[in-house]
């Protein structure tokens, strides 16, 4: 039973638990639903939108931001913690740039983050932080990269995740369907994306923040617009599928 | 015991106490806490006809044949939203409270407002012998509860993705199958459901009691939805709402979602 070895941070459990650490991942799914996909020449990262008080401004209701010009994260648990990483974040992509001269790789920032989670792992007094992120850019060489972090400090690299409420049901379609032909070029990557994210969203394409890097160029946020035009082809391009299975077992 | 920065633990001394002067002290507060528990009062109120139908019934005891208790906000909006809204049942009485823990109302004729400590009876109109309270022979129970799942122990890990769930308990009187897993040993219930459960088992009434375990703390509409297998149990003594529009459970539930900016 957990009771016991719960409560501090600085303490393992007989069998080798981190109990805080195991909760703030608790905490994490409690955020609404993030995904990212590595595509070929683009990466993007799509969110579930949460649904923002009648007197609130919804633009101050941000799951993405930009880390850099060529780097930008999601992320899904407590507002605040996030806020905080991501200030952190921030500070240390320009601090890269003027003391090296050359702008941060993704991996150098995500192991930054991932290393300041875990020392909140590791001081007493202080809880972890209680969100996870997907950080997606591009390298000084053109490579895009997706990396995850935790609240427990570790972070991998990924070709496709997701986080949040529903990651797991997310996860599995993604392993089903992220194919190379499904990421042959930008717009089935962002397809693929909105196609994850429909498959935990109500209400479809209205809840759905999109946004996408694309190499040597910034983060672009898609309109709604554009997202309800995606949305519609991909509920066309359902239907004639399942009208085509419909013919074949008839014939 | 692990401790955390800034826990401050109780050390109790071994010293032998002397006679000490302290003696007056903790008589007073005796006294006062003997005061305070004199002035619990527990009242009961019925409405008009069902009061007639005491006095008229000679032994102070009202017919029920089936019984339905809700403890906890989820419970009690489960089933003000899937039974009591079908429109056929009459409020017949209240049970108000004061004790020095919960200080309900003084007003003894109004009935409670929602918050306070007490508990409504509703019967249902055409079938009186369904009942929202007290014992009689012939008699079945049903009592729904809820529970933070924090309180719930096991050796495995709970995935966030089977919460909330019900758990079931029933007296050795209750033949059937009841429609969930029992509740596991080491947990135990606590409180009103547990005193009726005991209440039944002792006499031999059957009851069956569902307890929802639920990681939201105010009333929520899924965690109410949880209770729905206990519809096919009731659904043989009432009628019921079978599909139940996102209006009316929002009207029980507080939606606390769109305000809360905690999580993102």
């Amino acid at each position: 039973m957990a009771a016991r070895y719960d409560r501090a941070i600085t303490v393992f459990s007989p069998d080798g638990h981190l109990f805080q650490v195991e909760y703030a991942q608790e905490a994490v799914k409690k955020g609404s639903t993030a995904v990212g996909i590595r595509g070929k020449d683009i990466v993007v990262l799509g969110v579930e939108k949460k649904s923002v008080a009648k007197l609130q401004e919804e633009r101050t209701v941000r799951k993405i931001c930009t880390l850099d010009d060529h780097v930008c994260m999601a992320f899904a648990g407590l507002t605040a913690d996030a806020r905080i990483v991501i200030n952190r974040a921030r500070v240390e992509c320009q601090s890269h740039r003027l003391t090296v001269e050359d702008p941060v790789t993704v991996e150098y920032i995500t192991r930054h983050i991932a290393t300041l989670k875990q020392r909140y792992t590791q001081s007493n007094g202080r809880r972890p932080f209680g969100i996870s992120a997907l950080i997606v850019g591009f390298d000084c060489d053109g490579t895009p990269r997706l990396y995850q972090t935790d609240p427990s400090g570790t972070y991998h690299a990924w070709k496709a995740n997701a986080i949040g409420r529903s990651a797991k049901t997310v996860r599995e379609f993604l392993e089903k369907n992220y194919t190379d032909e499904a990421i042959a070029t930008d717009n089935e990557s962002i397809k693929l994306a909105i196609k994850a994210l429909l498959e935990v969203v109500q209400s479809g394409g209205k809840n759905i923040e999109l946004a996408v890097i694309r190499r040597n160029q910034p983060l672009k946020l898609l309109e709604s617009k554009e997202i309800e035009t995606l949305v519609t082809e991909i509920e066309k391009e359902k239907e004639d599928e399942a009208e085509k299975k419909k013919q074949k077992k008839s014939t | 015991m692990a401790t955390f920065f800034g826990e401050v633990l109780s050390v109790y001394s071994r010293a032998v106490e002397e006679d000490d002067d302290d003696l007056d002290d903790e008589n007073e507060d005796e006294r006062i806490h003997r005061e305070i528990e004199e002035k619990r009062e527990v009242h009961i109120v019925w409405c008009p006809e069902v009061a007639q139908s005491l006095e008229d019934s000679g032994s102070n005891k009202l017919q029920c044949s089936d019984l339905i208790i809700a403890v906890g906000t989820n419970a009690a909006g489960f089933l003000s939203a899937y039974v009591l809204n079908t429109e056929s049942w009459d409020a017949v009485g209240h049970v108000s409270l004061w004790n020095e823990r919960s200080r309900g109302s003084s007003r003894q004729s109004i009935a409670p407002l929602p918050g306070e400590p007490a508990c409504l009876f509703y019967r249902h109109r055409d079938n009186p012998a369904v009942f929202g309270c007290l014992q009689k022979r012939g008699l079945s129970v049903m009592v729904l509860s809820d529970s933070p799942v924090a309180e719930y122990k096991t050796p495995d890990y709970l995935y966030g993705s089977a919460v909330p769930f019900l758990r079931s308990l029933k007296s050795s009187a209750s033949k059937g199958q009841a429609l969930c897993p029992a509740l596991e040993q080491p947990n135990i219930l606590t409180g009103l459901p547990a005193a009726v459960l005991s209440h039944c088992q002792v006499h031999q009434i059957p009851a069956v009691l569902y307890q929802c375990y639920t990681d939201v703390i105010s009333p929520d509409s899924i965690t109410m939805e949880t209770f729905k297998p206990a519809l096919l149990c009731l659904s043989k003594l009432v009628k019921l709402e079978p599909c139940l529009s996102a209006d009316v459970l929002r009207k029980f539930a507080i939606i606390t979602e769109a305000q809360s900016n905690l999580y993102t």
